[in-house]
């Protein structure tokens, strides 16, 4: 049987630039792919090429062959019969890929095919069917709007519309990635099923090796544009046989145990021309020596079904091997100390009201009565989805924000109302409390050079370091200070807004999502560097995340948030190896990987 | 200010760069302002030297534009009445920026009251028809040009607090704004440092867009009488004092006309361009 979709010498180029590289892959009928990659590896772009949807001013060139019909150079109007019906596709964002005026039940019926769509009653039988497939209620939900679902029931009628003409090829892109991690494993396990029951055909685009695992047979391993490796997902997973595979693999921290180092891959991903005579990899790579950078490997077979671009796979394969095993041994965990609590919060809760003169106010309640405290030196986990009120909780203690009810006091100051405080009281409290959010590239003011942005906040902390040391004990090059931050990669610029923030020494750090817009490859770099930070200085950390694998690696006591309320609180250890809230039960089950 | 300098020193190298008409347009402008500073001087006859000998002329070797009802070269009015129809129009654009863009920040980074305030004010004052204020008022009051740019500036201040408050409001959300108030800075600095500079793209536009209503609108003024004082050369005055000589020379009243046209799209299209160029990713060093 010849496979569904052959991919051959594909090249994305946009304009004089390369997007892809001589990308090749087969997929059978009833198969999945996962391709796998960083921001820039051109994953993206390989499956838009295949849907023959690029972007404007995009070209692809090579063979693409779906079910015997070539889908490069194709005029658009030979291709639409094909789109949405024989291949579909699943956006990244729920949130906006469904029209807003439109209902649920009108999303679905506009997908069916128009020989079903052509009579009412067969048709709502058919949405209703469709809807069940993806675990909604018809009833429910098909009478309305986007707007009044959540994002996973969101995701779900959209895959449910991807799925109303029964195509022979699903592609999805990033399908869970803006979703919550108890909502994205129930849209993993979904889409498995889909598929299996089906017997149609999957490509998965995702960044997260984990979740190409728990999904996929096959697994293509993408980097600056080019294939790096290609195998069936049990071997890679048991052995990956290249060293940016590894890397990828050992920089998702584990959520299991405590490591001692967390291992990142210095540097960041080059763009596809700047490698195009080399190993792609090898300027990252632990074991490359000069004759990697001499021509580009190509892909070749390493054992069955197995392929791997790295030329000295021989040589270096037993340094892998020592490289897996040395990092999954469990370090062992340092108690936490016990010292004077450097923050109290107390009875914090948190209303927002609305006042309106046409319809009823409203009151949503967001944090209600949290307590906790973190001691000096000290590292405490806030864990909770969106809408939790962790955020909340972060700005009231920054005074950017000030609570309906409770107090917060940071050491011996009380600044449950910044707007209370004097202007002195203001400046100590900017001293005590610092913080690192989420978003690299929104939290540094872009027409401010990264010399002045730090020279501003050494100015508040009168500490008389510059920016020169503070550069360079977050691990970027004085000469970064004379840069605009539009010059720096997401990684550059996190570093620079913790400099910003250490620049007044302060005695605790909140850390909101602060590795969650970051690739994987170089979150293990933020949060050993925060780690480092933390060793050297004694600063105590608020770790707000969603991610169990950053508290286990980040703190040592940890709380649970639902609905604005402490569900769990103890040890972090004690929390995810025995949770005993249900809620928290569900997330710690939601890990991709979770057996 | 550095940052304000950079960008003032980046758009001109940005202008080589630009499109035909933008070039155009820059040059057109460039040539405007010779003649504001050196209008009179360039001049090839004293503007206001009469000979009544001539009457009115059409345009000749000696009066390439012809001459009006004294005798007075035309071209050397144009020349000449540069200065007076640019800088009113300049006084009002620089003030209304000045005056709106603080406002407008003010407004969109504090909120509460101050917001409210503001914002009814601009309202009220929406609802006023302005050039039936303006002829009311200079009319009543007499006050002669400089109280016309008054009145100019204050009527198109609301629409500049408001441009100028929503962009505050788009940046103030950012987390870049959040940081730089955990640092405890004083609101002064964070308005004048961290807001000011991202919402420029939008201050040049406006600045160049309340120049173009503002030199319509004195020019308008002007041409009712109630502008540039009589016997000033000044566009808007020269293109009344030329209505009665339309069929003798039509040329006293096209040139300036010509000119007031001009210099306004001009000027629009180098404040689109600009626009564009500054709000498409904020930072292009």
């Amino acid at each position: 049987m010849s496979p569904l979709l052959t991919v051959t010498d594909l090249c994305v180029r946009a304009g004089d630039k390369t997007l892809v590289r001589d990308v090749g892959f087969a997929l059978e009928a009833g198969q999945s792919l996962g391709i796998v990659g960083e921001s820039g590896s051109g994953k993206t772009m390989t499956a838009r090429a295949v849907l023959a949807a690029l972007p404007a001013g995009v070209t692809a060139s090579g063979e693409i062959v779906f079910d015997g019909i070539p889908m490069v150079g194709r005029r658009e109007r030979d291709l639409r019969p094909l789109r949405g019906t024989r291949v579909s596709m699943v956006m990244q964002d729920p949130f906006t890929a469904l029209n807003p005026l439109q209902t649920i039940g009108e999303h679905i019926r506009e997908s069916l095919p128009r020989r079903v769509r052509r009579d009412r009653a067969t048709a709502r039988s058919e949405v209703a069917r469709r809807l069940a497939e993806v675990g909604l209620d018809s009833a429910e939900v098909a009478g309305r709007y986007p707007f009044q679902l959540s994002g996973g029931m969101r995701q779900r009628v959209a895959i449910a519309a991807a799925l109303a003409a029964d195509p022979d090829l699903l592609i999805a892109d990033e399908p869970t990635t803006a979703l919550d991690a108890s909502t994205q494993a129930e849209i993993l396990r979904l889409l498995h099923k889909l598929q299996r029951d089906r017997g149609m055909a999957l490509v998965l685009i995702t960044h997260d090796l984990r979740v190409a695992f728990s999904v996929c047979d096959r697994v293509l391993v993408m980097y600056a544009g080019s294939v790096v490796e290609d195998a069936p997902s049990a071997a890679l997973m048991e052995v990956p046989e290249h060293p940016y595979t590894l890397g990828l693999l050992m920089a998702e921290p584990p959520v299991t145990h405590v490591v001692e180092t967390l291992t990142a891959i210095p540097g960041s991903v080059p763009r596809a021309d700047d490698v195009a005579t080399r190993c792609a990899f090898a300027a990252r790579c632990d074991w490359h020596v000069p004759q990697c950078a001499a021509s580009r490997p190509p892909l070749a077979p390493v054992g069955p079904g197995h392929l791997s671009a790295c030329t000295r796979l021989d040589e270096i394969r037993p340094g892998l091997r020592q490289r897996r095993e040395r990092a999954a041994a469990p370090a062992t965990a340092t108690p936490p100390p016990a010292g004077t609590p450097i923050l109290t919060v107390s009875g914090l809760s948190m209303t927002y009201r609305t006042t309106s003169m046409v319809s009823r106010a409203t009151a949503k309640q967001a944090v209600r009565d949290v307590s906790f405290e973190i001691a000096e030196g000290e590292s405490l986990g806030l864990i909770g989805e969106t809408g939790s009120g962790k955020t909340t909780i972060a700005r009231c203690i920054l005074g950017l924000q000030t609570a309906t009810g409770g107090t917060i006091r940071l050491g011996d100051l009380d600044v449950s109302d910044h707007r209370r405080l004097s202007a002195k009281e203001r400046r100590r409290a900017a001293r005590l409390v610092q913080v690192v959010f989420q978003d690299p590239y929104s939290s540094l003011n872009p027409m401010l050079t990264i010399g002045a942005a730090l020279e501003e906040a050494i100015a508040v902390g009168g500490t008389g370091q510059s920016a020169g040391e503070l550069l360079e004990m977050i691990g970027l090059p004085a000469s970064y200070a004379g840069r605009r931050p539009s010059a720096l990669s997401g990684g550059q610029r996190q570093r620079v807004a913790i400099a910003r923030a250490l620049a007044v020494r302060p005695r605790l750090l909140i850390c909101d999502e602060p590795v969650a817009a970051l690739d994987v490859s170089v979150q293990a770099q933020i949060l050993e560097l925060l780690r480092q930070i933390r060793r050297a200085h004694g600063t105590s950390m608020l770790f707000i995340t969603h991610d169990l694998s950053v508290v286990r690696q980040m703190t040592d006591r940890a709380i649970v948030l639902r609905h604005g309320e402490i569900v769990e609180s103890g040890d972090t250890a004690q929390v995810l190896d025995n949770p005993r809230h249900p809620y928290t039960v569900s997330l710690v089950e939601s890990v991709p990987g979770h057996q | 200010m550095a940052t304000i300098a950079a960008t003032v020193s980046s758009t001109a190298r940005g202008v080589a760069r630009a499109p035909v008409m933008v070039r155009l347009a820059a040059a057109f402008l460039l040539l405007v302002a010779v003649l504001a500073v050196a209008g009179p001087w360039l001049a090839p006859y004293d503007p206001a030297a009469q000979d009544l000998m001539l009457n009115v002329s059409g345009p000749s070797g000696a009066h390439w534009l012809g001459t009006d009802q004294l005798g007075a070269d035309v071209l050397s009015q144009v020349l000449a009445g540069t200065r007076a129809a640019l800088i009113g129009p300049l006084v009002v654009a620089l003030g209304t920026v000045v005056l709106g863009a603080s406002l407008g920040i003010l407004a969109g980074y504090r909120g509460g009251w101050i917001d409210a305030l503001l914002n009814r004010l601009a309202d009220l004052m929406y609802a006023l028809p302005s050039l039936l204020v303006i002829i009311v008022l200079v009319g009543v009051v007499g006050g002669g040009y400089w109280f016309a740019v008054l009145v100019l500036t204050v009527l198109s201040l609301p629409s500049e607090i408001r441009l100028c408050r929503s962009a505050t409001l788009a940046q103030a959300r950012l987390p870049y704004i959040d940081a730089a108030r955990t640092l405890g800075l004083p609101a002064g600095r964070i308005m004048a440092r961290h807001l000011l500079p991202n919402i420029m793209p939008t201050v040049i536009a406006t600045f160049l867009l309340d120049f173009v209503t503002a030199l319509i609108g004195l020019s308008g003024l002007s041409y009712l009488g109630l502008g540039a004082p009589p016997g000033t050369p000044d566009w808007g005055t020269l293109l009344q004092s030329g209505q009665n000589l339309l069929a003798d020379n039509p040329w006293i009243s096209l040139a300036p006309g010509a000119m007031i046209a001009l210099t306004a799209t001009c000027f629009t299209l180098l404040g689109d361009w600009l626009y564009d160029r500054y709000s498409a990713n904020g930072d292009h060093s």
